[in-house]
């Protein structure tokens, strides 16, 4: 199994499509990038390239949908749905299309792109919408069961996808289900619920809690919460009635992250928790070699885990 | 002496479906200078024999001309015609914007530049099919066309129509002061497009370029020369009736009474 995500999506559609002669993707000049040139050259007629021209790309997909087809919209999220969010809205969702949007690059792990392509907005772009459902993987093998699983669904979604290989966390006897979490690691202190590679500094923290003679009662329990819209409310809530505590984590701006929703959600459940969100702050991001400079910097790191940890068991 | 030429019958229809159009927007509001400009061409698609609805598909990417599409769905019997009373109310299927709520809608739109693309992936999906898109002069201001009239060109996509309802208004005035088009068939035709432009009220016209346009390989631009308000003389050319409120009795009289 590969441990990059966009490699994995690559090769899931190719599977996918040689048994489901419906499945088209409409690509932006980025073919390489999605891993898609070998998709390109078994299936030209299911290929449709619109050049860099992702507004035109979305009614495109949108049009090929109401023909039948499922239709794999791919590119950066930078630009995809950055640049085309109101055709996404009003062509994709609001006419019901069977699109998949695949929006790859996303968050502070294209370290080097810089602001304009590290997109930390997509996902409260995404999640506004209605009929619109929207996953974040957390590694290569829940991608793979990711696509697979919209494969086979009629609802337009947006998948949310990111550059560097990451660790494969996901265990391989674990179904996904649209509108369902995952507890990575049970545990009685607090809940860390996040979405994406970034969910691995939470095993990080609980290893360095393990090591000091101060926490190693503590433990965290980690929920991967992949399926964005819909949310699995009751995983979540459940979590929090038992541990009192609440750290979300995400590679996303506060403003609009998944992180809010939660928050909201809490508080309409009449729960009392400690809440802590780390999340990228009102800010552009910059570029950087390693993520984890970047990481650091925004406050989104191991580090700033672990001292949200510390100061949630205080509060 | 001039030869006594014989109106088109389709004249007749269309006659009728613009008093419809104004019985429509009377209490009710709605665009109804497009509408009266775009109505022979609607008209035309639905009632001149050249498509099968059953398989081709009609977009109207100028969703505010919603009111002409109603009328021509109506009259072609896909919903009964005193649905026209409620239109924009709350618990009319009949939306201020096209919806594809309505029996017949194809695609729902408002947000102007979109359906030529929407077209264009129907027209890559069903090749054998007519793929007819009406859009107006004024939204072919927005990028989105223009990235769409590459495309239908790469794809040769000779099966795609696209009519211009090129009445020369916006909302805020006349196009070529807002944002000029100047020479539009000489731009389609740069862009790889078949174009012919027609009287857009002149049906035998309007029927020979869609007739013309189903046998051609390239993608389709019928340029149709319109005019804003079209039947009712004082909303003719004047942009102030790109959209009403509703209609005055007065108004909604004189304009019964001039058509």
């Amino acid at each position: 199994m590969t441990n990059s995500i966009r490699q994995a999506f690559g090769e899931t559609l190719i599977k996918l499509a040689k048994t489901n002669k419906n499945i088209y993707v409409v690509s932006c000049d980025l073919k390489s990038s999605l891993f898609l040139n070998d998709f390109a050259k078994k299936f030209p007629q299911r290929f449709i390239e619109c050049g860099v021209a992702e507004t035109n790309a979305a009614g495109v997909a949108a049009g090929l949908a109401k023909t039948g087809k499922t239709v794999f919209l791919t590119s950066f999220a930078c630009f995809s749905p950055a640049i085309n969010w109101n055709t996404i809205m009003q062509s994709i969702c609001y006419n019901n299309s069977n699109v998949k949007i695949i929006g790859s690059h996303a968050g502070l792990l294209s370290t080097d792109l810089g602001a304009t392509h590290q997109m930390l907005e997509d996902l409260s772009l995404m999640r506004s919408l209605p009929n619109m459902e929207v996953f974040s993987p957390l590694d290569a093998l829940e991608t793979t069961k990711i696509i697979k699983t919209i494969a086979y669904s009629k609802k337009p979604s947006y998948v949310r996808l990111v550059r560097p290989t990451t660790p494969n966390l996901f265990d391989s006897k674990l179904n996904f289900t649209i509108g369902k979490s995952h507890i990575l690691q049970p545990g009685k202190d607090i809940t860390v619920v996040g979405y994406g590679p970034i969910l691995e500094e939470a095993f990080q923290v609980q290893a360095k809690l393990n090591l000091n003679d101060k926490y190693k009662k503590n433990s965290l329990e980690i929920i991967n919460c992949s399926s964005i819209k819909p949310l699995d409310t009751a995983t979540i809530l459940k979590s929090v009635k038992k541990t009192g505590r609440l750290i979300f984590l995400e590679d996303h701006q506060k403003n609009g992250g998944l992180g809010e929703a939660v928050a909201s959600l809490i508080l309409e459940n009449n729960l009392s928790c400690k809440f802590i969100h780390l999340a990228v702050d009102d800010s552009f991001g910059r570029s950087a070699k390693t993520y984890q400079e970047l990481y650091n910097y925004y406050g989104i790191g191991v580090e700033n885990l672990l001292s949200a940890v510390k100061k949630i068991l205080l509060k | 002496m001039l030869p006594f030429i014989k109106p088109h019958p389709l004249q007749k229809v269309s006659q009728s479906f613009r008093h419809d159009l104004l019985d429509m927007v009377y209490q009710n509001g709605g665009h109804i200078g497009g509408s009266l400009s775009s109505i022979d061409l609607m008209t035309a698609v639905y009632f001149g024999n050249i498509f099968n609805f059953n398989r081709d598909h009609f977009i109207l990417s100028a969703g505010h001309l919603a009111p002409a599409l109603y009328v021509i769905l109506a009259n072609a019997g896909y919903f009964p015609k005193r649905l026209l009373d409620t239109y924009s109310s709350f618990d009319s299927i009949l939306q201020g914007h096209v919806s594809n709520e309505v029996p017949g809608v194809e695609y729902s739109s408002g947000s102007l530049g979109q359906g030529l693309s929407f077209a264009c992936g129907l027209a890559l999906g069903e090749p054998r099919h007519k793929i007819i898109c009406l859009t107006s002069d004024g939204e072919h201001q927005e990028g989105q066309i223009w990235e769409s009239l590459l495309f239908a060109n790469k794809y040769k996509l000779g099966n795609l129509i696209n009519i211009v309802d090129f009445n020369q208004f916006q909302i805020d005035g006349p196009v070529s002061k807002i944002m000029p088009l100047n020479d539009l068939a000489g731009k389609y035709i740069k862009f790889g497009w078949t174009v012919t432009t027609v009287d857009g009220h002149n049906f035998s016209q309007i029927i020979s370029a869609l007739e013309n346009a189903k046998k051609s390989d390239y993608p389709n631009c019928i340029i149709a020369k319109t005019t804003l308000g079209k039947g009712v003389s004082f909303m003719e050319n004047n942009f102030k009736y790109h959209d009403v409120k509703n209609l005055s009795d007065t108004l909604y009289m004189k304009a019964k009474s001039v058509l």
